[in-house]
Formats: C-alpha cells, structure tokens, sequence
C-alpha cells in the first residue's frame, strides 16, 4: 500500500486523524485499531474527539465512533458547519476527514521562525516547523512533525525526528545537505543542483523520496 | 553624527585588518575624523599595516587598565592627522578587556571623531564579543570561499543575537577568471545565502601584500583595482550612490568581441 489511509498528525489545536474516504468501513476499522494498539495510553481515557464533516457518510461516522468508544475515546462534531471551500488542486486529491483530539494534553505545537536560520543555529520543535526564510548551509531543524521552509533549504533537516513517518519536508528550494525523515537519512548528491520548483521529501516504500509540488 | 563599526570575519585571513587599515586610510583621506582600533590583542598586526610599529608607545591595555589617557595612548598616522590608531598588547591575550571597558571607550572616542573603525579578531570567542560590543554598525567581510562564506553566516547570526541589526558585507579577494570560469562562488550565490547589503567587492590584487610589506594601505593608488574597490567602499560609507566596479580581467579586444557578440 502505498499511502495510509488513516493518518495521525498533530495540528495546530491538536492531533488530526486523516482518513481516506476510498477505504471501507472495515479497512478504517483495521487501520484506526492498530494506530491505537501502536501506542496504548498515548490519548488519555474519555478524550472527546472533535469530528470535522464533509461529506461523510453517517454509517462510516457511527462506525468511527463505536471504534474510538472502545478504546475509551470519543468524538465530538465540530462546530464548523461547511468545509473550506476546494480549489481545484485541492479537489484532485481524495477527500480527507479529520478527527481532532480534543484536550491539548499532547496538543502539537508550530514552531514559526520568522528569519532566516544561519550556519550554526538550530532549531528543534516537539512539533512541526514552519521557517519563513532561508535554512542556511551548517544550520539544523529538528521537528517532531513536518517541516515547511518558505525559502532555499540548505541544512540539515530532520522531519519526524521521534518517528513519525507520515512527516514531510517541503521547501521552495529544496536543496539540505541532508534529509533526515523518523529513522532515515538522504544524503545531497555530491554535486548539488539548483532546483527552480517546490519540492516535498516524504517516505514512501520505506525510502525517503522527493517530488516536485505546486504551492 | 559619528559612528562606531566593527570589521569581523569569523575565519581568519580574509582581509579584516587589511579592510581595516583601508577604510580608515579612505575615510582619513576625505577629511574624516578616524580612529581605528585593534582588539586582536596577542596577535596585533593593523599597526603594521598602517607602518607605524615603531611609534607605539601605550596599547588598549594601559587604556582600559586605567594607566594612561586615552589621548596619550593614541598614534597619529605618518600622512594623514586626522587618522589615529589605538593599538593593543602583543604581550597580553583577550582577556584584559572586557565587552564593558570597549563600550566605555567607544563612547568616549565617539564625541570626538567621525568614525571609529575595530579590527575584531577572528573567531566567535570573548575577543569577538569584545570587540562588537560598542558597535552600532558591522562589516562583515568574507571571501568567494566556502569556509569564509560559512563562517560569515554563523557570524551574522551571532551579531543578530547580539542585537547587532546593522550589517553590511565585504566580499574580499575575489578572483574575477575564477569565477567567470565557474571555479570560485559567484556573487549572486554568495548574496543569495548571506543575504546582507553588500557594499563591497574587492578583487585579489597583489598590491594590497606589497602596500602592506611596506605599511602603506592600497587605498587611493589609481593603478590599483583594489584600491579604487576600497575607495567605492569609502563612498558607500558616506551614503554614495556608486555602483560596483566592472573588474578587468580580459584583454580590452576580448572585451570588444564579446560585446558585439550579443
């Protein structure tokens, strides 16, 4: 399988559950379980989860329900009443639903980083980092969740630094001496290119990957 | 309205004093009230550079110890009197002076110049955060070299987390066939990572070791092509407007059919 079709991310207000709305009821019943048996204890008991709606179907929304219950969780509809509008890259894309953890107990935490990171500097973050400049040759970012530089990236970066997997780093230039996502590391080629596009670094079949993006 | 700068690099040998002694010469040269001060002390060499070795009599040291006046211990340069040197220990090492005895100092040296120039010594230790201390304005200087380029980027970010926002960029010792030839960074690639205002791009130039051998600064020598950069520089400082200098590097009939080739 190339892509999870239930995804845990930490937002701004919390965790996101990421669910592919292709999969059966039963394949989101399988995936959320064992998301949930990997790490026993990590949401406290009677967390309500808030439940952001689109378009999903009510028996799939029950059956999302009745699994968290099990496991002493629960959800909660979210008080937005539409989804945001789509754009047309947006609806190329399948469809994704979002259950938000609630408490901020493991609330995950963006780190903004309104300069550019010189040589030397280094900036770690429990959650995800946003880097409003360049990432400068001999600087490190290390995050817990993804890393997105709105600039050249010419560090070393570490996405996922606690093992998360689904972490991705974008940059306008993507170009880092190193590209480390959870446990594994991409070296730069020894004679580095000047890339002109926005690029993601992601895992996909247990490699760290890079393909261009549109942003 | 005077102003204190600080000449750093991070990485050694790339022009701190020589960029030094030649600001201090340019801007003497224009009528300015200068001094310049070295804070690399144990290593001193900005009083070679200027030839005035043999007219050291008290150093930084006996300034900040409180031995002498700061008026005494200054050396006035052999041509222009307007420029002035504090020299500092070659016996003692960088811990005889303190961020606070420089700042002091600097204040005091402000009343009565135009521009107070400091040689900082290479490195990012006490001597660096010493030296920057009474700055308002710092020059970094670096050169197309990716250790020199590396090093002037973790510099920029200690000024910036000294609260030293004011920050301008030398490019020293540029090799104009190297670079068109692809072999030496470019100074768009240089830009590109510092991204500081650059207010100088000096090529390598003979002269400057000659002129230092003989304690003469480069500045002003109208056959030199770093001494018209170091000029450029000195106008820029003064809030010209001059735009950077086409460097000679071809024969002027190379020139001519490369123009008409496009």
């Amino acid at each position: 399988m190339s892509r999870d079709l239930v995804t845990i991310k930490g937002g701004k207000d919390g965790f996101r559950l990421l669910v592919d709305s292709s999969a059966s009821m039963e394949e989101i019943e399988a995936e959320i379980k064992k998301k949930l048996d990997e790490n026993p204890g990590f949401f406290p008991e009677g967390t309500k989860f808030e439940l952001e709606v689109a378009d999903l179907d009510r028996s799939v929304k029950k059956g999302i329900n009745q699994i968290l219950s099990q496991h002493g969780l629960g959800v909660e509809l979210s008080a937005k009443k539409d989804p945001p509008p789509v754009s047309d890259e947006q609806s190329q894309m399948p469809p994704q639903y979002f259950i938000q953890h609630d408490g901020n107990v493991e609330a995950q935490e963006m780190t903004v980083v309104e300069h550019t990171v010189r040589g030397g500097e280094e900036v770690t973050s429990q959650g995800s980092v946003l880097v409003m400049g360049n990432v400068n040759p001999g600087a490190q970012i290390i995050a817990g969740g993804s890393i997105d530089v709105r600039g050249t990236c010419r560090g070393m970066v570490h996405a996922g630094a606690w093992g998360d997997i689904s972490a991705v780093v974008i940059a306008d230039r993507l170009m880092p001496t190193q590209i480390r996502i959870a446990n594994m590391i991409a070296r730069s080629p020894d004679i580095m290119e000047k890339s002109d596009f926005a690029e993601r670094a992601s895992i996909k079949d247990g490699q760290i990957i890079i393909e261009p993006i549109e942003r | 309205m005077s102003e204190v700068i600080v000449v750093t690099s991070g990485k050694g040998g790339v022009g701190k004093s020589t960029t030094t002694a030649n600001l201090g010469v340019g801007l003497a040269m224009r009528g300015k009230k200068v001094v310049l001060i070295d804070t690399d002390t144990g290593l001193r060499n900005l009083d070679l550079l200027l030839g005035l070795e043999n007219r050291i009599m008290y150093d930084l040291i006996d300034v900040v110890e409180g031995r002498v006046e700061i008026k005494k211990a200054l050396v006035r340069h052999k041509k222009y009197e307007n420029l002035q040197l504090l020299p500092t220990s070659q016996v003692k090492d960088k811990s005889a002076v303190n961020p606070a005895d420089l700042m002091a100092l600097c204040d005091e040296l402000r009343k009565e110049y135009d521009f107070v120039i400091i040689d900082c010594p290479a490195g990012i230790e006490q001597g660096f955060q010493t030296a920057i201390a009474g700055a308002d304005t710092a020059i970094v200087v670096t050169m197309p070299e990716v250790s020199a380029v590396r090093d002037a980027d973790k510099i920029i970010g200690e000024l910036g987390r000294s609260e030293k926002d004011n920050i301008k960029l030398i490019i020293n010792r540029i090799r104009p066939a190297m670079v068109d030839s692809g072999e030496m960074m470019d100074m768009d690639d240089i830009n590109d990572i510092l991204a500081i205002k650059c207010i100088g791009q000096v090529p390598d130039d003979i002269k400057v070791v000659t002129s230092a051998n003989r304690g003469e600064p480069v500045v002003g020598e109208s056959d030199s092509q770093a001494g018209k950069a170091y000029e450029n520089i000195v106008g820029r400082l003064l809030g010209e407007d001059i735009p950077f200098m086409e460097f000679e590097k071809e024969g002027f009939f190379k020139r001519l059919k490369k123009a008409f080739k496009f």
